[in-house]
């Protein structure tokens, strides 16, 4: 579903990805852990088009888009969950999923009754949310946004869906609860790339992971098998 | 480091030396009106880099400062008679003090509403001028001659050579400033306010102190404007004059006092290029040869966005092709001027100065400037001393309200002198309201914080920091642009006595106490192990080692209190280690700490008290081990997973959960 070889990318003159390869195929989820600074997030920016990559190649759905405007690369079915939420602050919690499925909801004929059943199904998902549907996103708690950020997310239905450090500043038990969430929308069939730096947990709900170290996979394989890598117990794992 | 100081200071040696060597050999009357013009923009251009450079606000009332300024010193002269001094330092002083009235209620606002509250000003200052007639003889003008220095007249050449030598004080006592700790402050409070009101610094007080200085300047170089032409106009300090200013230091190269001189050159040749048709075309069509030039580079090169490259080319390429075209370029310069900053703006955004400053430094490589040598420690961060254990930080019953919801709601804990005290909670549960509300960022709707029995001031960052209260930010709030050493020195205001004192320091009086600054700094990189990274710009280092400079920043505060706010959020294993042995090495010096954090490993091992919050209630405090088996923190805040590790007794691994 999203292959990615040999990419680069940086900021300026840094490069910070110095050919990074993965892949994710349809319907698993793979997780992306590694220090800070590796360049996980530069390699999720890159694959959104959020970030031009400066070589190197990303297969959406059999697609190159590499080099594409972000904008495009949400079109073709690419949802980028980013690191520290970024909801629209001042726009109720009900608007900021509306506008996750602003490509694909009709304009103006048969706009509410499909807007409607989209909401639904992610109010479904986090009955949170529909309880607070005319609050402004801003005043929400933290892992309210997160879900939030998740939400609007799936409101593009995508084809793939990128989810960068998504318990990032949350309390225990919301941690819990946002993976169960992920545990979920990988049972309904849901491709995602999940950032994280709770390694144990990522490592739980993924069916392949790869370990970043300055800005290429440094190891690679099947959670079983990570778990019992030395050089990852004694890096990542504790 | 002297051929450093030979490179640096020798180039402005070298320009004031030919400037003022110059009318000696070249005896021309309209080089030396040129030059004295020069001068006089280079003094008033410095000016408006303070507000447009450093504190980064678009400052479009300059040209009124420089109407206040030759107002003043004609009506000094004409009026009263006075001499050259007197009348130029009135005009000083009037700029100095309007510029402060303005900049008081003015700073309070940001970007384009502060561009228009300055605009409005040139527009009053306009009016007021052609209005009051019997002092300023209106739209008819005010004829003066220039006033005597010491009883002797002046003549065009001496004149030149005082304006010169001023613009070269101005020049040297701006460097001293920038180089000092005013200028950290400026450059600080561009990039992280809260930051700067929170390391003590005072955003406002510098922002009005900078606005008020570039005043000044203003009108400094508007009594030598006055006694260059000799003949005043309201209509000479319109908005037009303003936008020509702006244009000069964009294109010049903010933050630079070579920009502001070239810049200058730009300003005093202006009438003469829209004068003299030949001269603007060869300009206009260098200025286009050199945009298609950058623009072909910078697309080879990838370095430029395409629309970055090519509009300053179409820009440029108008005005050669509109020159051609029109009978009289005069009647057309607003269009000109539009058409050259959107060029620059675009095109060079860092100016010509900023562009050379790239160019240059690969011509002449400046050897980077030694290391300091660090101080001991024990000077900076004082070794533990004998602890009461008693309270330090009493809340009381504090209530914050956000409209219908209550972040904080009744709540009351004490903070004990030499502990670690932990905050938790769940999301929402007002742990951030309260550490806003404590540092002074969010007013207390109701209840009371005592530091050491005394009140905390309520609801200012900046005040609360000077009584002894220094955080971090759960987002990091870094001074992004400046070096992890810089950023230590911005919050040492233990270290700097002299340079409060913006006249000492405009004299260069501050370097001593720079020297001792820089080593303590430097102890205090090495203490949480960034000394190797001292000159690294702060948004260069790794996301970890940021979080370490944040602390190291907030300890160079010297606190009694300190607040950290999620030290260890989005920090992978090895680098959450390194922060908790740096957390725990700051506690072993006697350093009191109220720590918010989610890693219930992390404050299970670093915390002599745990307090919980929910609904901005406290629901449990205690010991780490108490409240971890306290049943509504379980169900509140840890849910089962956790509750069935620490009923494990487990030891903590970490990350992990």
């Amino acid at each position: 579903m999203l292959t990615v070889s040999d990419l680069h990318a940086g900021y300026g003159l840094s490069e910070v990805l110095a050919g990074t390869s993965l892949e994710v195929k349809a319907g698993t989820v793979v997780a992306l852990i590694g220090a800070n600074g590796a360049g996980k997030t530069t390699t999720m920016r890159a694959i959104s088009g959020m970030l031009r990559p400066t070589k190197g190649q990303v297969l959406l759905d059999g697609k190159p888009v590499q080099g594409l405007p972000a904008s495009r690369i949400a079109r073709l079915g690419l949802a980028h969950s980013p690191e520290g939420r970024k909801v629209f602050g001042p726009l109720s919690v009900e608007d900021n999923l509306l506008l996750g499925a602003f490509r694909r909801l009709p304009r103006f004929f048969g706009f509410h009754a499909r807007a409607a059943r989209d909401l639904d199904r992610v109010y479904e998902l986090f009955p949170r949310l529909r309880e607070r549907k005319k609050q402004d996103a801003g005043t929400l708690s933290g892992g309210e946004q997160q879900m939030l950020a998740i939400g609007r997310a799936l409101m593009a239905q995508p084809k793939v869906m990128l989810l960068d450090e998504p318990s990032m500043g949350l309390a225990p038990v919301i941690v819990q609860e946002v993976f169960r969430t992920i545990r979920r929308l990988k049972q309904e069939g849901m491709t995602m790339l999940l950032v994280e730096q709770f390694a144990k947990q990522a490592l739980g709900v993924a069916d392949y992971a790869y370990v970043m170290e300055r800005g290429r996979i440094a190891i690679e394989g099947k959670p079983a098998d990570l778990r019992r890598d030395e050089r990852m117990l004694a890096a990542y794992l504790g | 480091m002297w051929k450093r100081l030979l490179l640096i200071r020798g180039a402005e040696l070298l320009m004031f030396a030919v400037l003022l060597a110059l009318p000696l050999a070249v005896q021309n009357n309209y080089l030396l009106g040129l030059l004295t013009l020069l001068s006089i923009y280079g003094i008033l251009l410095i000016g408006l880099d303070v507000t447009v450079g450093y504190l980064g606000q678009v400052n479009l009332a300059q040209a009124a400062f420089l109407g206040i300024g030759a107002y003043t010193a004609g009506l000094f002269v004409t009026k009263l008679g006075a001499g050259f001094l007197v009348s130029a330092l009135a005009a000083t002083a009037v700029a100095t003090a309007l510029g402060a009235l303005l900049a008081l209620p003015a700073l309070r606002l940001e970007g384009p509403q502060f561009a228009l509250a300055t605009l409005s000003f040139t527009a009053l200052n306009v009016t007021v001028l052609n209005e009051m007639e019997w002092l300023t003889g209106g739209a008819q003008g005010l004829s003066l001659s220039r006033p005597p220095l010491f009883g002797m007249s002046l003549s065009a050449r001496g004149f030149y050579w005082l304006c010169m030598a001023l613009f070269a004080l101005v020049w040297l006592a701006m460097r001293n400033l920038l180089a000092s700790q005013w200028g950290r402050a400026f450059e600080a409070l561009r990039d992280s306010p809260i930051a700067t009101d929170a390391m003590g610094v005072g955003t406002y007080r510098h922002k009005v102190a900078g606005f008020a200085l570039g005043s000044a300047l203003g009108g400094l170089a508007g009594a030598l404007y006055a006694f260059n032409f000799q003949y005043l106009q309201p209509q000479a300090f319109v908005y037009e004059l303003t936008v020509i200013l702006l244009l000069g230091v964009v294109l010049g190269g903010r933050k630079s006092l070579w920009g502001a001189f070239v810049g200058a050159t730009l300003v005093a040749l202006l009438p003469n290029l829209l004068s003299n048709r030949t001269l603007f075309e060869f300009m206009s069509g260098a200025g286009f040869l050199f945009a298609l030039f950058a623009a072909i580079r910078g697309l080879l090169r990838k370095t430029m966005r395409p629309f970055q490259a090519i509009a300053p080319v179409v820009a440029t390429g108008v005005l050669v092709v509109g020159g051609l075209l029109v009978s009289n370029t005069e009647d057309w310069r607003k269009a000109i001027f539009a058409l050259m900053l959107f060029s620059v703006v675009v095109g060079l955004p860092e100016g010509l100065m900023g562009f050379a400053a790239k160019f240059l430094s690969r011509l002449f490589r400046i050897p980077d400037p030694p290391p300091p040598a660090p101080s001991q420690l024990d000077g900076v961060l004082p070794p533990r001393r004998a602890m009461s254990g008693g309270p330090l930080l009493e809340i009381r019953d504090l209530k914050r309200h956000f409209g219908g919801v209550r972040a904080l709601d009744g709540l009351s804990t004490t903070v004990r002198e030499g502990h670690i005290h932990g905050l938790i909670g769940p999301n929402g549960s007002g742990k951030s309201t309260l550490v806003n509300v404590v540092s002074g960022l969010y007013t207390p709707s109701a209840g009371e914080v005592l530091l050491r029995g005394q009140p905390l001031p309520r609801g200012s960052l900046f005040e609360t920091a000077r009584t002894g209260v220094a955080r971090t930010f759960q987002n990091l709030q870094l001074f992004t642009g400046m070096t992890a050493l810089e950023n230590i020195m911005v919050a040492m205001r233990g270290n700097y006595r002299r340079s409060r004192n913006l006249p000492l320091v405009l004299l260069g009086l501050g370097r001593t106490e720079e020297k001792q600054a820089q080593a303590d700094a430097l102890a205090l990189l090495e203490f949480v192990g960034l000394g190797a990274d001292w000159r690294t710009p702060a948004k260069d280092l790794t996301y970890g080692a940021q979080r370490f400079l944040e602390i190291a920043r907030a300890v160079a505060c010297k606190p009694a209190v300190l607040i950290l706010d999620e030290p260890a959020a989005g920090l992978s294993h090895p680098d959450m280690r390194r922060q908790m042995e740096i957390i725990g090495r700051v506690h072993e010096r006697g350093m009191t700490i109220l720590l918010i954090e989610h890693h219930m490993d992390v404050v299970s091992e670093l915390c002599n008290v745990v307090t919980v919050l929910d609904g901005g209630k406290v629901i449990a405090e205690g010991t780490p081990g108490e409240v971890k088996r306290h049943p509504k923190v379980i169900e509140a805040y840890l849910g089962e997973v956790e509750a069935g590790e620490a009923a494990a007794e487990t030891p903590a691994p970490v990350p992990a959960t």
